[in-house]
This record gives C-alpha cells, structure tokens and sequence, in this order.
C-alpha cells in the first residue's frame, strides 16, 4: 500500500513536471488574483466537484472552455435548447428572476450558465440571438455548447434526464442548479417553480 | 442442410468458422448489421391514440461480452484516477468495485473472468473512452437484446427466471451461447449501463402536446406488450439509475459507430 502511495506520487512529479499544461497552471496558480473570470483550472478542484469533468464546451462568442472556468464565484446552472418554445424560455425567465432579486454588487459575484442538449443546431450564432432574444447583456452570463457526449456526462452529472425526440427535439427535466465557487451542487429546484425564493436564499448563502 | 461445423475440428479452424457466423474484430467486438425493433413502450399518434413504434437502429459494433474483471484491472492500471482510492466522489457512490476485497484493492484471480460490477455510469463510460469506444444507447442495447425476434418466448422466459432470482454468484462471461448476432449475455448475467440511460421512456412524439406531459409520466403507462414484464422491470430499472451509482449485478460492454 505504501509504495503504491509512492509510486503513485512519484508519478503525479513526473507528469506535473513533463506536461507542458501543468507547468503553465501551477504559473498561474502563484499569480492568481481575484479576476472576474478567474479561471482556477490549475488547483485541483475538491473531489465531489463538477469541475472534474473535463470535457470542452464552445460559449456563445467562440470561445471554448472547460467547466472549472466557472470557478471561484457560485453560479446559476440549466440546460436548454434554443428552438424549445415552452420549458426553456420559462427556465431562462426564471433564471433572470433569481439575477434581480440580488443587488448589482452581489449579481457581479455571480455566474449564470446555459448548456444546451443541441449540439447540432445551437451553434455559437445561434446562441448568441437566443441571449438577445431574451436580453441577456450581463457578462456574467455563459451559454455554450458542447459535444453529443459532453451534453450527456453533464446532464447524468446534474441529474437531468433528456432524450431526443422526432424532428430533432429533446424531451428533458427543467432543473436550475446551484453550484458554490468550487462547483459543488449545493441547491436544485423544478425550473418552472414560479417561487424563486428558496433558490434565491441559496444562493445568497454562497455569496459570504 | 449440410453442416459445416463437423469440419472446425482445430482452433483455427473454429475461429474460422466464427467469422463466417458474424464479423468479428481483433478487440472481440462484433458489427451489429442495422434493423429495428418495437419498443416495449407505444408512440402516441397525433389524435391521442397509441401505436406501437418500430424503431430503428443503425449498425454499430458492440463488445460481445460485457467488460471483464480482468480487462476492467488493466483499465485500472493503466488510469490510477479511477483505482478505488482515487475516484473522485462525484463519480460514484461508497461501493465503487467493492468486490476487488484486496489489500491493493485489485481482482481476485478467481473473478478475472467474470463481468466487472459495482462500476458507476462514469467509470463504465471513461473505460469505453480510453478504448476509443462509447457505450451503446439504450436503443442499440435493446435492438441486440430483441436478436430480430429470434426466440423471443424463450428469451422472455430466460429474462424472467434470471430476474426472479435475485442476487446469484456471477458466472463468467461467454458461458452460454451467443444470439443470432454473435453477442453475447445478453440476459441472465448482469444489468448492463446504457449511454443515454437517464432517457425519458416517454412516448416520443409526446412534444405535440407540450412539454407539459413529461411532468405525467404518462408514456409509461402505453406498453405495446404488457406481457413484456421483462421490459418493463430494465426500462424501469434504468430510470431509478443515477449516474454515480453502482450495483453488484450491474456492469457494462462498449460499442463503437461502424464506419
């Protein structure tokens, strides 16, 4: 057992010392002051923590991240699709709901992220209209897509069930999630729970 | 009616024959050709009726066994991020290979043969990754299962005396024949992971009438084969599933696009 330990240590060096990315990470690590965006991919993230999924997703201005760049800040989490007329748009109005019941100070603390079930029609194009169809300017906001595999790893994560149906759309669970800065899941509630309160309270527990 | 197993008297020449049953490829996966199957649940037509609903599945390859102890180990071995005592919790609940009872937490030499369990969603879909293979969908999962009608009375009858014995010591795999495909324990092994097991069994037109539906959970209750218990209890069983969870009668195969 203890030289497994070792061996196993002696290992995480050489791979620390070798990869190029961590070497850049553990710079980082020694620079880091609270930025807004901060991405804290560098420490390794607590081990019941969403960020250990590493899968890549593309935001709606191109940019491709992982998920523990929504590190250091809590931040408000559902999966949509453009193109759902009913669910979604309610989720996101739910969502925009818990944003202004903060002050202006405590929303700037705070990450809201949209992950959709469709990778093939909710290209960065088509994300981009979806937040000016529903007003989303704040910068504290993200919405991305991902692959096929990355869409299914993140909904068994946060258990949301989905299946995709004729014509391209997707029967799923309208779940809001809360993760803390270290994006552990501390809250969940229906979407469509017109009574915010309770996730709003959440929220602001993570917020001292 | 002339038989041309008389003639597979040598290895090589059995292993020749079982080419010729099914294409097989050099990592024991078998190329599934394309079909279809019904479901045990029924589509809803547009006026409110049901219907069952055929559907249909391209050809993909999948592992003809499920996924060993012995191969789960160099798994393992190979990626120390999902030995027992590193995986991270969100993937998986306490009882993550609870079998390998070790001190280095390793296989006993007498379950290398047979299928791994207590592996969670996570650990059963990084495995398939690291084999550049996927788990197969629960469509994909079903079509096999279903072998194109082959003998469904007695697979039903097989199923069903499997799941009423709960809990038995596992064989290893590969001991009884394989289906009409070349797959094979299908049925009476273990559960097996499907990729999209956190699916709706819900009708799959049900968006007609909005999503308002899905809060019914209405599309359960249209069974194209309400004899088809055995169907039910997997469909049922997927559902209560959660990703980090594990079981000791649950494991998992790979399966692979056919390109």
């Amino acid at each position: 057992m203890k030289t497994n330990l070792k061996s196993q240590l002696l290992l995480s060096l050489l791979l620390a010392c070798s990869a190029p990315a961590f070497a850049e990470n553990h710079e980082h690590h020694h620079h880091q002051h609270e930025s807004e965006l901060s991405a804290p991919g560098l420490s390794t993230p607590s081990t019941d923590s969403v960020f250990n999924i590493t899968d890549n997703w593309t935001a709606a201005d191109g940019k491709t991240f992982q998920l523990s760049k929504l590190g250091g800040k809590p931040t408000v989490v559902a999966m949509v699709y453009t193109s759902c007329q009913y669910v979604c748009p309610l989720t996101v109005q739910n969502i925009k709901r818990i944003e202004r019941s903060l002050s202006a100070a405590q929303a700037g603390k705070v990450n809201f992220a949209l992950f959709s079930f469709d990778p093939q029609r909710d290209t960065p194009a088509k994300l981009t209209e979806f937040a000016k169809l529903h007003a989303i300017t704040s910068p504290s906001w993200v919405l991305a897509q991902g692959s096929e595999s990355a869409v299914r790893k993140l909904a068994v994560t946060l258990g949301i069930k989905y299946k995709k149906v004729q014509a391209g759309d997707y029967e799923h669970d309208a779940t809001i999630s809360i993760l803390d800065s270290n994006g552990v899941v501390k809250f969940q509630a229906d979407a469509m729970n017109k009574n915010i309160n309770d996730a709003t309270d959440a929220l602001k527990t993570l917020l001292h | 009616m002339k038989s041309n197993k008389p003639s597979c008297i040598s290895i090589l020449v059995l292993s020749g024959c079982l080419f010729s049953a099914a294409a097989v490829s050099a990592e024991d996966m078998v190329l599934v050709p394309e079909g279809s199957f019904t479901p045990f649940f029924l589509k809803r037509d547009g006026a409110g009726s049901s219907s069952a609903a055929t559907t249909s599945v391209h050809a993909f390859w999948l592992d003809a066994t499920p996924v060993t102890n012995r191969k789960f180990q160099a798994f393992v071995n190979k990626h120390p991020d999902w030995h027992q005592s590193n995986i991270k919790k969100i993937f998986t609940d306490s009882h993550y290979l609870e079998h390998w009872q070790n001190q280095q937490g390793t296989v006993n030499a007498a379950d290398l043969d047979k299928p791994v369990v207590n592996v969670s969603w996570f650990a059963a879909a990084a495995y398939c990754e690291a084999q550049d293979k996927r788990l197969p969908s629960t469509d994909e999962w079903e079509y096999t299962l279903t072998d194109n009608d082959r003998d469904t009375e007695n697979l039903q009858k097989q199923i069903m005396s499997w799941y009423s014995v709960p809990n038995r010591e596992l064989p290893a795999v590969r001991t009884k024949p394989a289906n009409g495909f070349g797959i094979f324990d299908m049925a009476g092994l273990i559960w097996e992971w499907t990729a999209d097991f956190n699916s709706y069994m819900a009708p799959p037109d049900s968006r007609n009438s909005g999503d308002k539906t899905l809060f019914c959970g209405s599309g359960s209750l249209n069974a194209s084969n309400l004899g088809d218990y055995a169907a039910f209890m997997r469909y049922s069983y997927r559902e209560s599933l959660k990703g980090n969870f594990t079981g000791k009668n649950l494991g998992f195969r790979c399966a692979k696009d056919a390109k």
